[in-house]
């Protein structure tokens, strides 16, 4: 049990009173980071990789790890109050978070983002733990045949996850294809689709200008539209009853805090996807294999489970092959690389063995940031809840400010302002015309990822579309590759096979 | 200032002296009025430092040590931060610097694609001499052969000149950083030299390229030393060959080139730093004089000869006539 004392040690590491005291502020930071529209996990360590330097660096990883930690819980916090995603990792958390707090479960909402993220990261940190060198193997083994037969099952997933109207989810899909499509080609480099020669389509469309757009500013509309601007929540009173009835909800949603974990931790570990795929795939495999998938996106706290796990649990994940390969999983990881080439680290295979303290040191960290963002989570639920008070008339125009320096944060040009106002205003259009947005939102995230795996793989192949199908050559390929037809085609058969069969 | 200057000389009842005089005279107040009101720049916001790259390639790591050594030691006022625009071979980053013309907190580090994409992709708009401020380069990086130590179609490979060998007619996969990107251009080279016969598959910047190595997809690669050098510590991964007219001490088991018998092969990448066109010559002074400090530090130094890198400080008119 040699790992299990490395661990133990590393835990007692993150106790030393310094550790201790920087993780929980970590946590604190990570916390408003994440629910601050525009201000991402990316630019909270980017922001932070300074202080790192006078601390040593097992106390400066235990850091930032838990900042990135904290932002993970703190993203849901906007979304569920707001219907803002506060980083890019929540979106998915506002398919049913928002209706949750509309309904007036905002209690229920935030317990289950809360439980969600400890779950998915405790389960993630555990699989690190005693798994991480065969783990790395399985991230080296993943290219880009096997990349972009897990974004088909990703999408296979989504087909499904606009109800029973396919045409009209395929539409969605598409439109996040073609928006996904614009900006520079990725493999040639050639600029595509740049309307009117305008110069801001050149980095393409930030897939936080387009949710945001679609979930602040058009929840917004919707909102005024229905409630003629009286609306107030009502039901916040915070006493043990209503915190029963929080956890008594979670326990349906055993299935997709499993989905969540281990699926998260598992997207978390391929260099380059990192916790925004892992949480919308979490969501949408969890609706696809419910058994009341109709209801989501009305407000089921497994809706809000899934993701939450997901996004905690890949962003454990994402530190594997960082660690191990040198590779960062994730935009935030790679800050974290290049914080530990400047502590005098050298990521890479031989890392666990030459710097056993810091790396056990960081692992046994995410045990306990794990348990002290719960705690302080559920603690501050209250504060939260505070937000639904303030009557609507003056939440509206907080919205919209917080919705403009969201959009303009990542890219820091007015040109995606204007993108975010127009999608706010494109998205609510589709919502009255009864469209799902939220493949829209998926294809946007993914697209470009399964653009350039589909054409790095046909290159490897000279054309051919049989490398996708090919079990000698690429086996986890190929089993992806059918399980995400089987998904695919799921749906469409679900009404003929309901028709012949109920029947008899 | 000048247009007043032009009309002064302009009048026709002055004599010749007299104009000159004035010349000299009105000359001289542009120059003192340009001393007087430039203070010395220093930022007044962070400074973006862009990367036209992805993350874990050979530019993004010097570039986030740039930062760090900066940080580190306070060498200026505000923070550095480093964004990743990858897309496009350089071309999403350039674009974003070229809008930025006069701005004061912008800074670019390049790879040698600030020289190509720029030709590969007219449509781009970039014009390299007027479009940057070059600022100094610090580094020259050189590039090796690399195949994976497990490789299942390199089998049997020992030395630089069985893989020619194999390289020729058997259509192996080589992973590179960006298509049209320098590791292409040497591909090319390589096509003409010894009639290798290879497909280039590109990927986000060298770290993506490194482990599509290891990882069995790509037959051999062109990375440069730091991004590989992680893989080949472990063993994992060997060089063949190093570009360059000598040994480098940070592997001392790799020939080089010229050894071989291969001077042709010889190629390198800078890492520099530039500026967006329109800065004061004050800011560029307050930048040049910043990477020098850098370039200086300790730190800086051991890290990028451990790493396998040439040291090479050149800035003004030197760095500005070769780029």
């Amino acid at each position: 049990m040699e790992t299990f004392a490395l661990l133990l040690q590393g835990m007692a590491t993150s106790f030393e009173l310094l550790n201790l005291g920087l993780l929980i502020f970590g946590c604190l930071i990570g916390l408003f980071v994440g629910a601050m529209p525009g201000l991402g996990s990316v630019n909270g360590v980017a922001i932070l990789i300074p202080i790192t330097f006078i601390v040593p660096p097992t106390a400066a990883i235990i850091f930032l790890a838990a900042v990135y930690y904290g932002a993970m819980y703190g993203g849901a916090i906007s979304s569920v109050m707001l219907g803002i995603p506060g980083a890019s990792t929540a979106v998915a958390t506002v398919f049913d978070g928002r209706p949750l707090a509309v309904k007036g479960e905002a209690m229920t909402a935030l317990t289950a983002a809360a439980v969600g993220s400890f779950v998915g990261g405790t389960v993630s940190v555990i699989l690190f733990t005693l798994f991480a060198p065969p783990l790395a193997e399985v991230a080296l083994r993943f290219n880009a045949p096997e990349t972009f037969a897990l974004m088909v099952m990703a999408f296979a997933t989504f087909v499904g996850l606009g109800g029973d109207d396919i045409p009209k989810t395929i539409f969605s899909i598409l439109i996040g294809l073609v928006l996904s499509t614009i900006g520079l080609d990725l493999i040639t480099g050639k600029p595509r689709l740049i309307f009117f020669g305008i110069p801001g389509f050149l980095h393409g469309i930030n897939f936080l200008v387009l949710a945001i757009g679609i979930y602040g500013i058009g929840e917004m509309l919707w909102t005024l539209e229905e409630t003629k601007g009286k609306v107030q929540m009502s039901k916040l009173s915070v006493n043990m009853k209503e915190v029963g009835r929080a956890f008594s909800a979670l326990k349906k949603t055993i299935m997709a805090m499993n989905i969540g974990s281990f699926l998260g931790f598992f997207v978390g570990i391929l260099p380059a996807a990192g916790a925004t795929p892992a949480s919308l795939m979490s969501y949408g495999i969890t609706k696809q294999l419910s058994r009341n998938s109709k209801e989501f996106g009305s407000g089921v706290p497994a809706g809000v489970v899934a993701p939450e796990c997901a996004n905690n649990s890949a962003s454990t994940g994402s530190m594997l092959p960082m660690l191990t390969l040198g590779i960062p999983g994730s935009p935030t990881t790679a800050i974290l690389l290049g914080g530990m080439i400047l502590w005098g680290l050298t990521p890479g295979p031989l890392l666990f063995t030459q710097q056993p303290e810091f790396v056990w040191g960081l692992i046994g960290s995410l045990y306990i940031a794990n348990f002290f963002t719960l705690v302080l989570n559920i603690a501050l639920i209250p504060a939260f809840l505070m937000v639904l008070r303030i009557p609507f008339a003056i939440l509206a125009p907080v919205i919209f400010v917080l919705c403009v320096t969201g959009g303009y944060a990542p890219t820091q040009s007015l040109h995606d302002v204007w993108l975010m106002l127009l999608f706010g205003f494109g998205g609510y259009m589709l919502r009255k015309l009864d469209y799902p947005v939220a493949p829209a939102v998926l294809s946007i995230v993914l697209g470009p990822l399964a653009e350039k795996a589909m054409r790095q793989s046909l290159i490897l192949s000279d054309g051919s579309m049989g490398i996708f199908f090919d079990f000698s050559s690429k086996p986890i390929a190929a089993v992806i590759m059918y399980i995400a037809i089987v998904l695919l085609i799921m749906p469409a058969f679900g009404p003929i096979y309901r028709k012949f069969f109920k029947k008899a | 200032m000048l247009i007043i200057i032009l009309n002064l000389i302009g009048g026709n009842n002055m004599t010749i002296i007299k104009k000159l005089a004035l010349v000299v005279v009105s000359l001289s107040l542009v120059a003192v009025s340009s001393i007087s009101s430039a203070k010395p720049f220093s930022p007044k916001k962070p400074i973006e430092l862009i990367i036209p790259a992805g993350q874990g390639g050979g530019a993004d790591e010097i570039a986030r040590l740039v930062q760090g050594v900066i940080e580190k030691n306070d060498y200026a006022s505000k923070p550095v931060i480093p964004i990743n625009k990858k897309g496009g071979s350089g071309g999403e980053a350039m674009t974003y610097v070229k809008k930025k013309a006069g701005d004061e907190h912008t800074l670019i580090i390049t790879l040698n694609n600030v020289l190509t994409t720029p030709v590969n992709q007219p449509e781009l708009g970039i014009d390299f001499f007027n479009d940057f401020t070059p600022l100094a380069r610090l580094i020259t990086d050189t590039f090796l052969v690399w195949i994976a130590t497990e490789g299942k179609n390199t089998q049997g490979v020992e030395t630089f000149d069985d893989f020619i060998a194999l390289a020729r007619g058997n259509g192996l996969v080589m992973g590179g950083t960006g298509s049209m990107s320098e590791d292409e251009l040497l591909l090319g080279m390589m096509r003409g030299q010894f009639g290798f016969d290879a497909k280039y598959v590109p990927y986000d910047g060298g770290g993506a390229v490194a482990k599509g190595l290891v990882g069995g997809e790509s037959d051999f690669t062109l990375n440069n030393p730091s991004e590989q050098m992680g893989f080949y510590q472990s063993g994992d991964s060997k060089a063949l060959v190093m570009m360059t007219p000598e040994r480098n001490p940070a592997f001392p088991d790799v020939p080089s080139s010229y050894e071989l018998g291969y001077p042709d092969l010889e190629y390198y990448m800078m890492r520099a730093f530039m500026a967006p066109a329109g800065v004061d010559a004050e800011v560029e002074k307050y930048y040049t004089g910043l990477l020098h400090t850098v370039y200086h530090d300790d730190e800086f130094q051991t890290f990028n000869i451990d790493d396998g890198k040439l040291m090479s400080w050149l800035e003004g008119y030197g760095f500005k006539r070769i780029s």
